[in-house]
């Protein structure tokens, strides 16, 4: 059930609440605390309309919706790929071309099968407890669940009739946390699987392997932390050459609009440690936590993407359709603001890197989500994850309405 | 349709199907208008206006109630079939049909308590500063009293499929007595 995520912190609340309760219910109690997206907010702020949207866990539409106002560099050309996967997020591409679908509310993962000009969107797993990672590797398909890993063999073959999960590891939540406990999934170059484990609120002291991403071996199931100090990861990837882990990472809320940036960093050992919750895009200390701490000690972001941006799912590009000066650049879905009194992001942003994998430029790639940044809300889509297609073309999937779109480019 | 008359179980619904409405369209919003009301102003006090909630709201209550998330012995069936097309269609009606005054009367003690409650335990943050809903957060303005008391005490209890665990969190801090005032206040106010 869906109150799980607070079930951690309820009983605390419910201590004092039986305390007070004992008093007159309209005597001047105390303010009640937070619900969780709200932690962290000052006073100033308590009469805030802002406030997270919610996909339309039915989809919509795409005939319904301003896809002609999508806009791309000269060449380039996006198209609805498939519609009607409800609230799509995390994307995973099959030997075979089945295209896996993941999401945080449906409990199921889609899998969308091409027909050759017509897609068929099957419901392949179901009853899963927020599967927000998947990755497909040697006809394996990979889950992440909010407590566990789990693998489905020889999943292509199966598509009508998926096989038993077997589990990888489990025991990922074993404090029921609240915030972020949706898991991005990522096979790294040396055959291990990457994994978030967000901060359980917004600005909050994490617990043990809390506000870090972590590796578990498949064959064993042994894990170990990897770097700390990560509030949130929804997006990473190695880059082709270096085969440094790269990975977005979302600020916290509620330091006002532009403040902190959301960061795209590079992990280049074990044990680094990239500054939550005590110090903020690599050069902001915070001003609960950051009490005593020095920003030197931790590793800075290569590129601030932006404040509340929300840069989630990220790729390097290695295909051969798009022009050259595109190969080995980084593709990253920014989700879009909410904690923003003025939106911004809801697009598809492009990182280019030089020879020694250093930023050397980065934009959007493709806008037209955001339509009034004023507005509530302010867009019609949001990109979640970016992945690369067989032919060099790029899918992104859109979890607002339900939509994958595939991006292409032709020489003109 | 068939399967969605037996399945449905409702006497109501039945009633519905076996004098030969039940050829109707899945879709069709009068089999919801049976236990949602006439345009979907419910007059039964334990079943949910329809009428004038924002139209996500009511769509992702349909999706919660066919996945199983959300159950309930009338609407689990009612929802079982119903294809996300078709989801948003009736969530697009009800939408659009005009709100009936409420026939809820608060009390009068507790106009003003209630208003205070809903800001200090948050309730406007999310509803509005009159509790009319937004996008998908539903309205609550003018609902059914017995139906709002309901679902704030399984909230309370944890019982409530919540879409992402902000109202389980939000009603824990409710007093017995908090819950029966907030839901006095809200139900008799203008839905519109």
């Amino acid at each position: 059930m869906s109150s799980i995520p607070f079930r951690s912190f309820v009983p605390l609340v419910s201590l004092v609440v039986g305390a007070l309760s004992a008093a007159s219910a309209l005597a001047q109690a105390p303010a009640a605390p937070p619900p969780s997206w709200q932690q962290g907010r000052s006073a100033e702020q308590a009469n805030s309309p802002l406030h997270p949207f919610a996909p339309h866990m039915t989809g919509r539409a795409s005939k319904d919706l301003p896809v002609d106002k999508l806009k791309l560099p000269p060449g380039f050309k996006v198209e609805v790929w498939a519609e009607g996967v409800p609230e799509a997020r995390s994307l995973a591409l099959g030997d075979k071309g089945t295209v896996f679908v993941s999401n945080r509310i449906a409990k199921s993962v889609y899998a969308v099968v091409d027909k050759g000009g017509t897609r068929e969107v099957k419901t392949l797993l179901k009853g899963l407890n927020t599967p927000n990672g998947v990755v497909f590797s040697k006809g394996t398909l990979y889950v992440a669940e909010r407590d566990r890993i789990t693998r489905y063999d020889g999943i292509e073959g199966s598509l009508d009739n998926a096989p038993a999960a077997k589990v990888v590891i489990d025991g990922l939540d074993p404090q029921n946390q609240a915030g972020h406990f949706w898991k991005f999934l990522a096979l790294g170059p040396d055959g291990k699987l990457y994994y978030n484990v967000g901060a359980p609120g917004n600005i909050v002291m994490p617990s043990y392997f809390q506000a870090a991403i972590s590796r578990v071996d498949p064959k064993t199931g042994i894990a170990e932390e990897y770097v700390q100090g990560v509030r949130n990861s929804v997006g990473f990837d190695w880059h082709p050459q270096t085969r440094q882990l790269w990975f977005t990472e979302h600020g916290r809320d509620w330091l006002g609009d532009d403040s902190p940036s959301d960061e795209l960093n590079v992990a280049k050992t074990k044990g680094q440690h990239f500054g939550y919750p005590y110090c903020h895009q690599g050069d902001t200390l915070d001003p609960e936590f950051g009490k005593g701490r020095d920003c030197k000690a931790y590793t800075p972001p290569v590129l601030k993407l932006g404040a509340h941006v929300a840069p989630l799912g990220m790729r390097f590009y290695t295909g051969k359709m798009f022009p050259a000066e595109y190969r080995n650049n980084i593709f990253i879905a920014r989700h879009g603001s909410w904690n923003r009194s003025t939106k911004q992001g809801y697009d598809i942003y492009r990182v280019a890197l030089n020879e020694n994998g250093k930023v050397i430029k980065s934009g959007p790639f493709l806008t037209g989500f955001l339509t009034d940044e004023k507005a509530d809300p302010p867009m019609w889509g949001r990109p979640v994850d970016v992945l690369q297609m067989k032919d060099g073309s790029l899918l992104f999937s859109d979890d607002y309405n339900g939509i994958l779109y595939r991006i292409s480019y032709a020489k003109k | 349709m068939n399967s969605i008359c037996r399945a449905g179980a409702a006497a109501l619904a039945a009633a519905l199907c076996f004098s030969g409405a039940g050829e109707a369209l899945a879709a069709d919003p009068q089999l919801c208008a049976v236990c949602h009301g006439p345009e979907g102003n419910s007059i039964i006090p334990a079943n949910p206006s329809l009428a004038a909630q924002p139209e996500q709201s009511i769509s992702i209550q349909l999706f919660q109630f066919r996945e199983g998330n959300r159950k309930d012995a009338q609407m689990t069936p009612m929802a079982a079939n119903l294809s996300n097309k078709e989801m948003n269609e009736l969530a697009a009606y009800f939408s659009k049909q005009k709100a009936a005054a409420p026939s809820h009367k608060t009390s009068p003690e507790n106009v003003v308590a209630g208003a205070k409650l809903a800001q200090q335990f948050n309730c406007a943050q999310c509803h509005g500063p009159v509790l009319r809903g937004q996008q998908h957060i539903p309205r609550l303005a003018g609902q059914q009293y017995e139906y709002l008391l309901a679902q704030l005490r399984k909230f309370k209890a944890q019982k409530r499929a919540d879409l992402d665990g902000n109202m389980t969190s939000a009603a824990q801090p409710l007093s017995d007595r908090d819950i029966e005032i907030l839901v006095d206040y809200a139900a008799g106010l203008s839905p519109q």
